[in-house]
């Protein structure tokens, strides 16, 4: 975990925790994606100051999904014609649960990456 | 052989869920642990002849089979007779772990090749006894299929199966009471090959086919999908059938020259279609007229900033450098309504189109906006991106959403329905569901792009109509090289009122799929597009 000198607030990594313990550690500019994401970091909720999320309902197979996915997303931003990501069948329910619960759905997926300009802030 | 494997049975709803929701994604071969051969507990001695096949019959678990008989009826001997040297009681019946596999792998999903967990397995696989002659014939789906069809899809398979032995590429399936038409019935029709004309020094040619399917008089509900694998379709008639929408990927009929949808229950056309009203294309009759289409609330519409909204949102036209004369359609636009915003399944706008099945006739006029306008709700408003006001490349960037990607795997799994019930039982709202069930009909009718940004879409978010005025286009081409000359003359198809405003449908996949925003007009404007022609 890369914590700098000047506290895990400003770190430029985030720790995702899922509900059997499994921790992810997320570049922050990637998680930000996630509007979910966003708002635990946000401010003066403890995840802000400790650069952890906990995320209790989601399994850890499944937070690794949405890692991936994260990452996806940011590396292609700019990218024309993306492949589309690998979603195994047996995963793609939970998954929808879980992009519901992150929103990462179409309808801001496509508009989040603007607001990179705020997170800078964080 | 009873233990060949098969492919699955679908698995009951329980499993699926299980399979769906589970904790674990490796596949484990089931409760037992994988039985050992006590006796055989070191590893097999190494020699130099390891090479040699033999030595196969000492590894247990990988010995030889042995078959009698006669080469066309042979059968495995005992399954005991090659290690009834080894100590037999120590042995695991030797079915077990054939019964395991067999309802623990499947062989539809192709994710176990991946799991290292069952490459063991996939081994043990090359072991499997050979397709043995005694096995009985396996009944062709098309036989067991049969009786599953109706009197009238029988009698439209006959037809169609008459033209491919006559090589009579006029398909008539019209006045046949069908109300559906099977797709493996329909899909027969693209194995149509003409007959070559045949003369004496004339060089033998094959030329493409050239397939006219009439399906007029039926009594259809939705567009048959198995109509967009037929590669030389040329006319198709879908006149006085129950069609209530045409599927976007009518576009991928690009050799179609007559289309009959007259008398159907169509509200709009797919915007799609339009890729086949435009210079080059080869549609030179298209028949609309009746059906309750959509039409604008304001007897006459400004269409002012037209080529900058098409521009704007579509891209820039493709280069309509012709080099030959054409005939055919073009259109232009009149007029476009306000922009119906959803999240997945409910509307967040003001704007929205009616969802009444039959609409009485002053409930299927829509309100108008102007090129120049574009209403945003409030609560979406600031999360629209800021390239708004750019010319937007046609070409779509970035990557899909999870939520999309997600439901594309959903919507593909081979037990569909069993996969639904999963989503409406874990879920407390029907959000989930309904969106489910318009993502699987989208796919099912052959996929949606959205038309701004070309992206795949299974759940369109945005949606709103342009209004268009048909027009019959010839282009004359004279001169050559640098004194090319194109010379291009309109007419309009119908000025009758209702006939007028056609309505074409353009959909976005995200809130940032929309209408460009024209700019406003300082003084009025005369109509260019029309003043050009
Ligand atoms: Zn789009």
């Amino acid at each position: 975990m890369a914590t700098k000198s000047d506290g895990p607030s400003n770190s430029k990594y985030i720790t995702m925790v899922s509900s059997d313990g499994f921790e992810f550690v997320v570049i922050r500019e990637a998680s930000l994606i996630s509007p979910t994401i966003k708002a635990m970091l946000r401010n003066n909720f403890s995840e802000a100051k400790t650069g952890r999320c906990v995320f209790p309902d989601i399994s850890g197979l499944v937070l690794e999904k949405v890692v991936e996915y994260l990452y996806y997303y940011h590396k292609n931003v700019n990218v024309p014609y993306v492949p589309d990501m690998e979603i195994p069948v047996e995963l793609c329910l939970v998954l929808l649960e879980a992009a519901d619960y992150f929103q990462l759905d179409s309808v801001t997926v496509g508009t989040a990456f603007r607001s990179m300009g705020d997170t800078l802030k964080f | 052989m009873a233990d060949e494997p098969t492919l699955p049975c679908l698995p009951p709803t329980s499993r699926l869920a299980a399979s769906l929701s589970n904790a674990g994604r490796k596949r484990t071969r089931g409760l037992n642990p994988p039985t050992y051969n006590l006796s055989t507990s070191s590893d097999p001695a190494v020699f130099s002849s390891d090479d040699d096949p033999a030595l196969d019959n000492y590894i247990h678990g990988r010995r030889k089979k042995r078959y009698v008989g006669t080469w066309y009826d042979q059968h495995p001997a005992s399954s005991d007779s090659a290690d009834s040297a080894m100590g037999d009681d120590m042995r695991p019946p030797p079915l077990k772990p054939r019964q395991q596999r067999q309802f623990k792998r499947r062989f539809d999903s192709g994710v176990w090749m991946a799991q290292t967990d069952v490459s063991t397995d996939a081994d043990e696989s090359m072991d499997l006894d050979p397709p043995v002659s005694r096995l009985p014939l396996p009944v062709s789906p098309s036989v067991s299929l049969r009786p599953r069809y109706s009197a009238e899809e029988a009698n439209a398979q006959r037809i169609i199966q008459s033209c491919i032995d006559g090589g009579r590429e006029e398909v008539d399936l019209s006045a046949l009471q069908l109300c559906s038409i099977p797709n493996a019935i329909l899909e027969l029709v693209s194995l149509i090959a003409p007959i070559p004309t045949v003369a004496k020094d004339v060089a033998f040619e094959q030329r493409d086919p050239s397939i006219k399917l009439f399906l007029s008089n039926n009594s259809l509900r939705q567009f048959p999908s198995a109509i967009f694998n037929v590669d030389h379709l040329t006319v198709l008639s879908l006149r006085a059938n129950r069609l209530t929408e045409l599927p976007p990927a009518i576009a991928s009929l690009k050799n179609l020259e007559t289309l009959n949808i007259a008398q159907n229950k169509l509200r709009s056309l797919p915007g799609e279609l339009l890729s086949l009203m435009k210079a080059g294309s080869k549609l030179t009759d298209i028949q609309l007229h009746p059906n309750p289409f959509y039409q604008p609330n304001v007897p006459n519409c400004s269409s002012s900033g037209a080529d900058e909204y098409e521009q704007g949102t579509f891209g820039p036209k493709d280069d309509d450098g012709m080099c030959e004369s054409w005939y055919g359609f073009t259109t232009s636009l009149l007029a476009r309504t306000p922009v119906q915003f959803s999240n997945r399944s409910t509307v967040v706008s003001r704007f929205e189109f009616p969802t009444v099945s039959s609409l009485p006739t002053h409930l299927r006029k829509l309100e108008l906006e102007e090129l120049w306008s574009l209403e945003i709700p409030k609560a979406i408003g600031g999360q629209l991106g800021p390239h708004l006001d750019d010319v937007r490349e046609s070409m779509p960037k970035g990557a899909p959403s999870l939520f999309e990607l997600a439901l594309r795997a959903a919507v593909g799994h081979p037990d569909r329905e069993s996969a639904k019930c999963v989503l409406s039982e874990q879920c407390v709202s029907n959000h989930f569901a309904a969106a489910f069930d318009r993502a699987a009909h989208i796919s099912d009718v052959g996929g949606q792009t959205c038309c701004v940004c070309g992206r795949d879409t299974i759940m369109p978010v945005t949606e709103w109509i342009e209004f268009r005025e048909l027009q019959r286009t010839q282009v004359i081409v004279a001169g050559s090289g640098e004194s090319l000359v194109e010379n291009w003359y309109s007419v309009r198809v119908s000025n009758n009122g209702d006939e007028h405003c056609v309505p074409f449908v353009r959909r976005g996949c995200s809130w940032n799929c929309i209408p460009f925003k024209a700019s406003e007009p300082s003084e009025p404007s005369k109509d260019l597009e029309l003043s050009e022609l």
